[in-house]
């Protein structure tokens, strides 16, 4: 089924245009209707098993190019990768063949016990050679090259002595890996931890940047009074994360990029307008129309 | 230890446990803020957990209402969270919690609903698998058919529960109110076929001779054993016809995935 897709829209590699993130209440249809986006990002997490929903998923590779996003691995577990785990996505990998596989710089699992979120990492010596370890088994696993994601934070290790951004460099230069830029991310950590989202932006290896990520987050005040940005994929990408995109396709050049929306999940039609909006920053930067950094 | 296993054990305590203000801060520059920044990754875990269960059980959460659901699942992720972060496998002891939670102790029939629930979870997420073609038991010897041992697809399960969790399963998730108010809790073990085919999961009810023929059977046991189990001293008219035709349905409807015979190594 998968195999025979040569001359259709889903060989190559992904193209440098706007996908949307595929979520259960569009399923039928985007599987009926087959909308014009540039490309899919799934969850890896949900299609790890049979039945009706992998089979959607590979009927779906005939049309758009995909990407395989895993939020399970823990990469930055102490204690070692589930190697069940990374066995159940090297064959889904094997099988469904997606033209992008990405995880997070983050941990979820300890002591054999998965809590559920993408938690933070120390910047330290020690979790630099631990994530080097587990991206490089994981890249052996697949047999192919990831992108990892720069993370969204609320808090700040003590431990962390390494900036966030030559960590990722490091972790880059040292694996082979790429990056999967998540503007979002870069916009909401650099304003809870005071950070400049710009100087981030350059600090990164550009060439290095296989995907864009954008999303939507809320701004919430703590009982303390400050104000502290939370990454719930809940809504429209606000305009300073439009901004800081824009910033970042003029330094990086055009990039896939993926609208992410996981609560609330509005209407298709709200997703494929965010996807156009990217599509006129990558249209801009298509046609040297490039911002001048402030 | 690592510092990094340090942390990381300090952040699980934090997470999954009761408010630990003894633990150190992660956060030195915020030391203020922080009990609320763990906040927000403590409510993220939870509720994720809690989605997850409210995913594998509609019909729980149906029976018992949100607020009560809530309350369980979070109690039930406390104590006993996911070891995989693949979360359809987040749950198979969900049901024997419901049994010994004692909110719960004046629905009798919950934790029987749970355990269907969570039998149609697993046979929705099986891995894909192939069907045993029955042309091949016809190369056993006959003298070999009493030792076979046929071993089930993935998906496929039999459940004996003492409540008919089958009628109150689909009376709630349809709401139907007439349905549910004509549920009648016997006291007879109630057999439960879940599959799923080309068409999606189903449930079908089994007679108490197949479903005890059966239950043996998918649990691996030969088909000698199998006869055994239905054979209990009493055995009523036309019991060999429903094994037959029980037998025969299995193997017509692919629920094996292999068999394997005395001696053999079982796979």
């Amino acid at each position: 089924m998968f195999e025979s897709v040569s001359g259709s829209n889903a060989s190559g590699p992904i193209p440098a245009i706007a996908g949307i993130g595929l979520r259960f209440p569009h399923h039928r249809q985007i599987n009926e209707t087959r909308p014009a986006i540039g490309w899919l990002e799934v969850h890896t997490e949900n299609y790890l098993g049979g039945g009706s929903t992998r089979r959607m998923l590979f009927d779906l590779r005939d049309t758009y190019p995909l990407s395989l996003h895993g939020v399970g691995l823990s990469l930055g577990s102490a204690d070692g990768l589930d190697m069940e785990h990374l066995k159940r996505i090297a064959r889904l990998v094997r099988d469904l063949q997606p033209q992008l596989v990405s995880e997070h710089l983050s941990w979820s699992t300890v002591d054999g016990t998965y809590l559920a979120d993408l938690l933070p990492l120390p910047m330290s010596e020690e979790a630099l050679e631990l994530i080097c370890r587990h991206v490089t088994q994981t890249q052996e696993a697949l047999g192919r090259r990831i992108l990892i994601e720069n993370p969204s934070t609320y808090l700040q290790c003590p431990q962390s002595v390494i900036p966030e951004w030559e960590f990722l460099a490091e972790v880059i230069r040292r694996t082979g890996c790429g990056l999967l830029c998540d503007v979002n991310n870069i916009f909401v950590s650099a304003f809870n931890h005071n950070w400049d989202a710009r100087a981030y932006l350059q600090e990164l290896p550009a060439a290095a940047v296989g995907e864009i990520h954008l999303a939507g987050h809320a701004l919430r005040t703590l009982n303390s009074g400050a104000q502290i940005r939370i990454d719930d994929h809940g809504s429209r990408v606000s305009s300073e994360v439009w901004q800081l995109y824009r910033f970042a396709l003029s330094i990086m050049g055009a990039k896939p990029t993926l609208i992410e929306w996981d609560t609330d999940v509005p209407a298709l039609e709200v997703l494929l307008s965010e996807a156009a909006h990217a599509t006129q920053y990558l249209n801009a930067i298509a046609e040297g129309v490039h911002e001048h950094a402030a | 230890m690592s510092t990094l296993l340090e942390w990381q054990r300090s952040m699980r305590a934090r997470l999954l446990g009761a408010p630990r203000p003894d633990l150190p801060s992660a956060d030195a520059a915020t030391d203020a803020k922080s009990t609320e920044r763990y906040a927000i990754y403590r409510h993220t875990c939870l509720t994720t957990l809690i989605n997850a269960l409210r995913l594998n059980f509609p019909a729980v959460r149906l029976l018992v209402g949100d607020e009560f659901f809530e309350g369980a699942a979070a109690q039930f992720v406390s104590a006993q969270p996911p070891t995989s972060a693949y979360l359809n496998d987040y749950g198979a002891s969900f049901a024997a919690f419901l049994a010994q939670f004692p909110p719960a102790a004046g629905i009798s029939y919950l934790s029987d609903v749970a355990r269907l629930e969570w039998a149609v979870s697993r046979s929705l997420h099986a891995p894909d698998s192939a069907s045993l073609d029955p042309a091949a038991l016809s190369a056993l010897d006959p003298s070999q058919m009493s030792a076979v041992r046929f071993h089930p697809r993935p998906g496929v399960c039999l459940l004996r529960l003492n409540a008919p969790a089958d009628e109150i399963w689909r009376a709630v998730l349809s709401g139907d109110e007439v349905a549910m108010a004509a549920v009648k809790l016997g006291n007879r073990p109630v057999y439960l076929l879940v599959e799923r085919d080309e068409r999606g999961t189903s449930v079908q009810r089994l007679g108490c001779v197949a479903g005890r023929f059966s239950e043996a059977l998918l649990r691996g046991q030969s088909l000698n054993e199998a006869l055994d189990a239905v054979d209990d001293g009493h055995v009523a008219d036309g019991a060999n016809e429903e094994v037959n035709a029980a037998l025969a349905d299995h193997l017509r409807a692919g629920r094996f995935a292999e068999f394997t015979t005395e001696g053999e190594n079982e796979i």
